[in-house]
């Protein structure tokens, strides 16, 4: 594989093995230390669910969760994920769809995609600790994921369905 | 009416792409990895203008693991692109034009590799003067960047000679002189993919693009190959809006491939993509607009200078639009409109959502604004005095589709609750809100090749498959040719195959540009549906000995009409019988086009009114637009989660360009390289409010059907968003993007009570 020949050939840096757990999984490498987590994820595993877009941290499309936060995987480097648990876009949806997934296909909040792993991702850690969060909590948790082709506003829409789903469910 | 869920119901759908772009299972082109796949670079000019002196690649060559290294020397065909003039180098020879300008590629067995192997290739230039403004190209020591010197084209429309001395003759005039910013598309997915050999001799290019033909027709000459040896595979794509229609890597990624004879693997990073990308054209806008003491408009001169970068890419026909919309849908006795458009050694400017008509629709509305200030008037009711009615000729003086959308938008807006309600006072804030009004050309216009087609057939798995030559890049494309084909056959969304983006797959059907698909998908599907129906029944009334006028197409198969309706045949036996080569059937057509010789001029127009509601910082001199409506006339929805997303977005993308948007050059280089610096919106910063009402009536005769929808929700947010400012706090914005320093700077000016007020209270 090109992957291989790639790791291999990689520039003369020290290497180091580096263990943590990917979407349940142990997974031990060998990697140079400052090896950034988007490529681990989508160059040597193939994971391509998690999108590189500005590299900067500015943009979100990386969003993965590290020990269940929501981190940019393009600024983690791979020495800092020696014993954590990371969570990426294939995780979420293993079973069967997030309500939250559900709910972006139902109100458009979602057109070319690219941003949408990075943005469901994000949405996941708020859900999974406030399942009930207030306009500004979602507006403050969401505003480090940037989307050029919704406006957002579809976005906002899939949250007041998710929300009003999640309320009707827990009043059954 | 207003475009959500409880009005549209069961059309409001789940779009067929939905499921694996939440789940992050969808693979995009820049996703692809193929075995010994190598990685691609592209190294850029490291001066805006200057004379290459010498380009040595051997110490890159000798890196390990790099397989490739070439430049101009290495094109076997025409060592230029362009869609419609072929200007720009794929590798500079001896001039470089801007900071975007290729000199070199490397392909290496990483990406690491190859990013070391290009600061080993050793380029001496000597700099040549700079001409990072019109102004600056335009004088008369400048250099010429082309043989045909620095402008690339002019464009006009004038009726009548006497438009200056007409405005001099009005009461009421305002004259001022307008400047748009260069916007950068900014989709997420930057331009990349991979370039496959193939062992038949081949090549076949993943990459985005808005126009798979056209790309196989521009690599065709590059590589020196005929187009049958070239598949391109598009879609989907990560965003484009425009910016994607010129090629961008693929010709390096097709050279490095076929050099190579491996597949090679190119994606521009976030700074690569803003330093070579195309952007929104800064325009400077000098219009002189007059009314009479009647309150209707007399004449209006437009003097628009484009800043079109060093390559032509639809440059000219961008200003083309730019003139044709200057007036919009105003009926205006004296018009004068000219536009130059001008190379310089700035960065490409080219195709972007609204193709010019955001920049004229700002200058204007703001005009429009003012005169009615200056009348003493409402600007809606001077907007309604001087608005073209329905078989009034378009903006050219050409013959048009007859259309009420101008009078409807505006009448629509005016029970937006923006314009209804009080907003909320607050003790540091101003408030205010403001309206635009636009028409939108659909199509590339007179003049301009812009054919289209379609092919339906029944495939051997008794699939109804439908091809077009589109792309999908965001805008729903794929449901509304799903929406649009169930609701024409009757059949359910199983029953369906979409094939797009795939050059060897589908028919051409021109590009996904111009707010033309929805409209050019319809038509395909009008003229293809009964051919298909009557075969298909034709072929079952025959093998099942039924009488065809019983028998109709509906889900999983051919139905026959009765007291209770009676399952025939699935497609999947018919496909089992027949001979598929008579259930196939292709149409080829032309968007509609005006019979007036006018060039660029248009035929299909849609039209749109905004209402914005801002709040003006008192102490910081921000602004927040905090309502944002819609009116929308296109025709039919025939997709109404599609529509919407379509207006939202745009309006998004159109106040990230009021408010913040702005690629910033000096010199000729960005200072603005990725989002830290470069702003498009975050979700804090869309309004709290937005709806979207619709007209999707045509008028009797039409028969056009659903016009697109694309670009018309971006147009004319500016020009409402800067009226809303004016009316909170008395400025008017004349250069975009709203400067907040200027506004503070004004409002200590002129607001001496209110600001000191605020502060105090």
């Amino acid at each position: 594989m090109a992957e291989n020949v790639e790791l291999k050939n990689r520039m003369d840096e020290t290497k180091r093995e580096v263990t943590f757990e990917l979407n349940g999984e142990k997974v031990d490498l060998i990697v140079p230390p400052t090896y950034r987590l988007v490529d681990i994820l989508r160059k040597d595993l193939n994971l391509t669910g998690t999108k590189i877009s500005c590299e900067i941290g500015r943009c979100g499309a990386c969003s993965v969760l590290i020990n269940g936060q929501v981190v940019n995987s393009c600024l983690v480097m791979a020495y800092q994920l020696q014993n954590v648990k990371v969570e990426t876009i294939e995780s979420i949806s293993k079973n069967s769809l997030h309500p939250i997934q559900q709910a972006f296909l139902e109100e458009g909040g979602l057109q070319c995609g690219y941003c949408t792993p990075g943005m469901i991702v994000a949405l996941s850690d708020l859900l999974e600790n406030n399942p009930d969060p207030t306009d500004e909590e979602v507006l403050e948790h969401l505003s480090g994921n940037l989307c050029r082709c919704t406006g957002y506003t579809g976005i906002l829409r899939a949250i007041k369905n998710y929300k009003v789903k999640m309320v009707k469910k827990s009043t059954i | 009416m207003e475009l959500n869920r409880d009005n549209y119901q069961e059309k409001w759908r789940v779009r067929p792409d939905g499921y694996d772009k939440v789940t992050g299972s969808l693979k995009y082109l820049t996703d692809y990895t193929f075995p010994n796949m190598l990685y691609g670079k592209v190294l850029r000019s490291s001066y805006p203008h200057a004379k290459i002196k010498s380009i040595v690649t051997e110490e890159a060559e000798k890196l390990e693991g790099v397989k490739a290294v070439i430049t101009y020397k290495d094109v076997p065909g025409m060592n230029r692109f362009g869609l419609i003039f072929p200007d720009q180098p794929v590798f500079c020879e001896d001039v470089v034009r801007y900071v975007g300008d290729a000199v070199a590629a490397v392909a290496a067995i990483s990406e690491e590799i190859s990013e070391k192997a290009l600061s080993l290739i050793h380029l001496e230039y000597e700099p040549l003067e700079v001409m990072d403004s019109p102004e600056k190209s335009l004088s008369s020591s400048c250099i010429s960047l082309h043989p045909s010197g620095n402008i690339l084209h002019r464009a006009s429309y004038k009726n009548s000679e006497q438009v200056l001395v007409e405005l001099k003759n009005c009461p009421y005039v305002v004259e001022d002189t307008y400047e748009t910013p260069r916007q950068m598309h900014a989709y997420m997915e930057t331009e990349g993919g991979v370039v496959v050999p193939e062992e038949d001799g081949k090549v076949t290019v993943y990459a985005a693009t808005q126009h798979g033909f056209k790309d196989r027709m521009q690599l065709a000459r590059i590589l020196s190959i005929p187009e049958s040896k070239i598949r391109v595979v598009s879609s989907p794509i990560g965003g484009s809006f425009g910016g994607k229609d010129e090629l961008n890597i693929q010709p390096y990624a097709a050279l490095l491939a076929l050099k190579t004879k491996l597949p090679v693997k190119l994606h521009n990073k976030r700074s690569e993509s803003v330093r070579a990308g195309i952007k929104r054209h800064p325009m400077k806008m000098k219009m002189i607009t007059g009314a009479n003491k009647d309150g209707k408009l007399v004449g209006h001169y437009v003097r628009i200078t484009a800043d079109t970068g060093a390559y032509a890419t639809l440059g000219p026909a961008v200003l083309d639009f730019a003139v044709e919309h200057a007036a919009g849908p105003y009926i205006i006795p004296y018009i004068d409109v000219e536009g130059v458009s001008v190379f310089t050694n700035n960065g490409v400017a080219g195709e972007y959502r609204g193709f010019g008509g955001n920049q004229v629709t700002f200058a204007l509305e703001t005009q429009i604004e003012r005169l009615a200030e200056l009348l003493k008037i409402d600007s809606i009711q001077f907007r309604e005095k001087n608005l073209r009615k329905a078989d009034d000729p378009g903006p050219l003086g050409q013959r048009i589709v007859k259309n009420d959308g101008a009078k409807s938008v505006l009448t629509m807006i005016k029970t937006s609750s923006v314009l209804m309600d009080q907003p909320k006072k607050h003790p540091n804030k101003l408030t205010g809100k403001g309206v635009a009004i636009t028409m939108h050309g659909g199509g590339l216009g007179f003049g301009r090749p812009d054919p289209s087609g379609a092919r339906l057939s029944l495939t051997k798995d008794g699939q109804i498959e439908i091809a077009f030559g589109f792309e999908e890049f965001g805008q729903g494309l794929i449901a509304s040719i799903e929406i649009m084909l169930m609701e024409a056959l009757n059949c359910s969304k199983e029953d369906i195959k979409i094939v797009i983006g795939d050059t060897d797959l589908v028919p051409s059907s021109g590009s996904s540009t111009a707010s033309r698909s929805t409209n050019m998908i319809w038509n395909g599907i009008q003229k293809l549906k009964e051919p298909f129906i009557d075969k298909v029944l034709d072929l079952v009334a025959d093998y099942t000995n039924t009488t065809r006028k019983l028998l109709y197409l509906g889900e999983n198969g051919i139905w026959r009409k009765g007291k209770r309706n009676q399952f025939v045949l699935s497609y999947r036996e018919l496909a089992n019988f027949a001979d598929l080569s008579h259930i196939t059937f292709q149409t080829h057509f032309h968007f509609p086009t005006t019979p007036d010789p006018v060039i660029g001029g248009h035929y299909l127009y849609s039209f749109a009114a905004v209402a914005a509601a801002v709040e003006v910082d008192l102490l910081t001199g921000q602004v927040k637009v905090i309502k944002l409506d819609h009116a929308v006339a296109a025709g039919p929805v025939v997709n109404p989660l599609g529509y919407l997303g379509q207006i939202e977005g745009g309006a998004v993308m159109g106040l990230g360009f009021t408010l913040f948007e702005d690629s910033v050059m000096e010199n000729g280089r960005y200072h603005t390289e990725n989002f830290d610096s470069y702003l498009i919106p975050t979700i804090k910063d869309i309004p709290n409010e937005t709806t979207v009402m619709v007209d999707e009536s045509l008028m009797e005769g039409d028969v056009f059907g659903p016009r697109g929808v694309g670009e018309i929700g971006t147009v004319a947010i500016a020009p409402a968003i800067t009226a809303a400012i004016h009316q909170a706090c008395g400025i008017w914005v004349k250069k975009l993007p709203v400067s907040s320093e200027e506004i503070l700077n004004a409002l200590q000016e002129i607001l001496p009570c209110k600001a000191g007020g605020a502060s105090s209270g």
